[in-house]
């Protein structure tokens, strides 16, 4: 029998992989690390360095023949810093103080690091972030941690943390899944995984029974069950074959459904389009019939870099995005990040509550640097097809008019320019806190559209933290309140003649589709895999069904009955 | 030994990108190479150095050279820094 280690299921399917271990913490390897004499580690630092510098230059030769040159010279700073005369001299200086070559290592990039955050120019003092990658790097080699490299075999990636970027950073081919130590089914890791198919398994964290999980192990993920079999036996193996049989069985009837249209036994027709993390998922999200990108969320362009991502960069991946899609809608969130994910160059001091905080339109609005280029770059991208431009965490009018002004600001110095933008391109905001649900009749006189971001408008209006575990019972898009914020924000559209759509998770539930049909939604924005599964659901009934069902459901006083009462009328 | 005054006027100053082009270039030489900037002369071959300086637009800085290609080595800096390291 095979070791079970058990999580949370989170995105189904079965995956079988060797293991890949992803984000490390060194502390534990620190800790065993001995130390031999002081010469040898002196030998053992340099050598690494020069190991090191090697692999980097190796990775600058990939990046630039895949045209990434901006990382490329990122990296190339890297390794130089790894080659600097001063660094080694630090290193040696260290180590006899230590008498450890990864500490020395460590901490002599800890105090360059130091030395360059004390500096005056922001640019510089952001470099101290390179600094500490670079020693962690160092200090990896010489304990014998190894580098997430993807080589042709597929892996599953398995980590307490795993940075977005990391996933975003890899192609879909080369994961075959991915087990979470922390987190929730909304973790930005998670989110990714999902827009790609990756079964996943999460919250292993809990008595550390992620430990169990080593670099290389052979397993078995079933999303499904949440369930992860390290080094299976043959029978077990045989038996997941079979398991794995039925999952593409499933998906051939799934790609049947792909070519035909999400309408109501008595014709309503609902747009069913796909959230996707980066220009590189449209492919794959019209793979399962999306009619165009009801999200995208733009912060993966500026995640992972060390400065602003200028018009240009982002000019392209979002004409790459706008055109794949045909003449279908492309709708493009505008930066939604705050002080939960800092980046070097935005400067967010760390916040007691950075959901509340500093964060979206609150900084794009603030900072004309970041948030014109961004708008400029998705008015040119509308001239390849249809771009529509949508604001998240509004609060309230103003500031939607002042993103108004910014608009025709970026037109005004695109026309200067002399170059080419669309200027039709609509203008919406998500709406995803309650102050803007219940403002929505009046926000409706000015917006082109409202899409309902549910992820942060269940959040926000239950006071529930989408990751804390402990209260997640409590997280639930059928909760009545929620519900009626929803109900709210949909007859406000159609009062004011607007379109109202959805794009957070409650979107991909077959059975809330139904009463959002009731509502009288036009369009569901999802991750890609979950559109046959919604669309299936809707050619199984009608409008006028719809309605009657979110009318008794909306004479119910909790969440769980709710979901009871539908599980029952409708699976 | 030779040596040149001239000005930094990208809009970026000497950051990252910049600074890695410059010790490249200054590595290829086989003279010794410093940069005087601000009252301090440092290793122009050590991107640490470089960007401890904190090099942003308008800091003046002079590029000193000595041994057997410091001609060739001062020249070659210079003119990367006057093409303002291929930005805007």
């Amino acid at each position: 029998m095979a070791e079970i280690v058990r999580g949370k299921g989170v995105i189904s399917g079965i995956a079988v992989g060797k293991i890949m271990l992803a984000g490390q913490n060194l502390d534990g390897y620190l800790v065993n690390y001995k130390a031999e004499a002081v010469e040898t580690e002196k030998k053992k630092a340099a050598d690494a360095l020069v190991a090191v510098a090697e692999t980097l230059r190796e990775s600058i030769e990939r990046l630039k023949s895949q045209d990434m040159v901006e990382q490329a010279a990122i990296m190339e700073a890297h390794r130089m810093m790894v080659q600097d005369p001063m660094m080694a001299e630090n290193i040696t200086a260290k180590v006899d103080e230590t008498k450890s070559a990864p500490h020395a290592v460590l901490q002599a990039a800890e105090d360059q690091a130091k030395m360059f955050e004390q500096m005056a120019d922001e640019y510089f003092a952001a470099r101290a972030v390179d600094l500490r990658d670079v020693g962690k790097r160092v200090a990896k080699f010489i304990l014998g941690v190894k580098e997430p490299e993807i080589g042709d075999e597929k892996v599953i990636l398995c980590g307490r943390e795993i940075e977005p970027s990391v996933i975003a950073g890899m192609p879909s081919e080369n994961i075959a899944g991915v087990i979470l130590g922390s987190g929730s089914t909304t973790a930005h890791a998670v989110i990714i995984a999902k827009a790609r198919a990756i079964p996943t398994v999460v919250g292993l964290n809990k008595e550390d029974r992620i430990d169990r999980i080593s670099d290389g192990d052979h397993v078995i993920l079933d999303g499904e069950r949440g369930e992860i079999l390290i080094n299976p036996t043959p029978a077990e193996c045989a038996q997941y074959d079979e398991k794995i049989k039925k999952q593409q069985e499933l998906a051939k009837h799934y790609a049947e459904l792909k070519d035909l249209p999400a309408v109501t036994t008595d014709g309503v027709k609902i747009e069913l389009m796909a959230n996707i993390g980066s220009h590189m998922d449209v492919d794959n999200a019209l793979t399962y019939g999306a009619e165009g990108v009801g999200l995208f969320r733009s912060e993966f362009v500026f995640m992972g870099r060390q400065d602003i991502p200028n018009e240009e960069d982002q000019f392209k991946a979002y004409k790459e995005a706008v055109e794949k899609c045909g003449g279908n809608l492309c709708v493009i969130r505008t930066m939604d990040i705050g002080g939960d994910k800092p980046l070097p160059y935005l400067n967010i001091p760390p916040e007691e509550n950075p959901f509340l905080g500093y964060r979206a339109v609150r900084i794009s609005l603030e900072r004309r640097d970041l948030f014109l280029p961004q708008l400029k770059a998705i008015l040119r991208a509308g001239v390849y097809g249809k771009a529509a431009i949508m604001v998240p965490m509004i609060i309230n009018v103003a500031e939607f008019k002042k993103v108004k002004e910014f608009i025709e600001e970026a037109k005004l110095e695109l026309a200067h320019e002399g170059k080419t933008y669309a200027d039709d391109v609509q203008v919406g905001i998500m709406v995803e806190t309650p102050a803007a649900a219940i403002m929505t009749p009046i926000l409706a006189k000015y917006v082109d559209f409202f899409s309902i971001g549910t992820n942060d408008l269940v959040q926000y209006t239950l006071a529930c933290d989408r990751g804390n575990a402990s209260i997640s019972h409590l997280y639930n898009h059928f909760n009545p309140a929620v519900l009626r914020l929803i109900e709210r924000t949909i007859t406000s559209a159609k009062e004011a003649g607007i379109w109202a759509g959805m794009c957070g998770e409650m979107a991909s539930d077959p059975l809330a589709a139904v009463l959002l049909l009731g509502m009288g939604i036009s369009e569901l924005s999802m991750s890609a895999p979950s559109i046959p599964r919604v669309k299936e659901k809707i050619r199984s009934v009608s409008s006028i069904r719809a309605k009657e069902i979110l009318a008794d459901v909306m004479k119910m006083e909790d969440a769980d009955e709710i979901k009871t009462y539908l599980q029952k009328v409708l699976d | 030994m030779v040596q040149e005054t001239t000005t930094i006027e990208n809009k970026t100053g000497i950051h990252a990108r910049p600074a890695s082009i410059f010790v490249q270039t200054a590595s290829k030489f086989k003279s010794k190479v410093q940069i005087q900037a601000k009252g301090k002369t440092v290793d122009a071959k050590s991107i640490l150095m470089i960007m401890s300086m904190g090099l942003v637009k308008g800091t003046e800085i002079t590029l000193i050279a000595d041994g057997p290609d410091e001609a060739e080595a001062v020249k070659a800096l210079k003119e990367l820094v006057d093409s303002k390291f291929g930005e805007e």
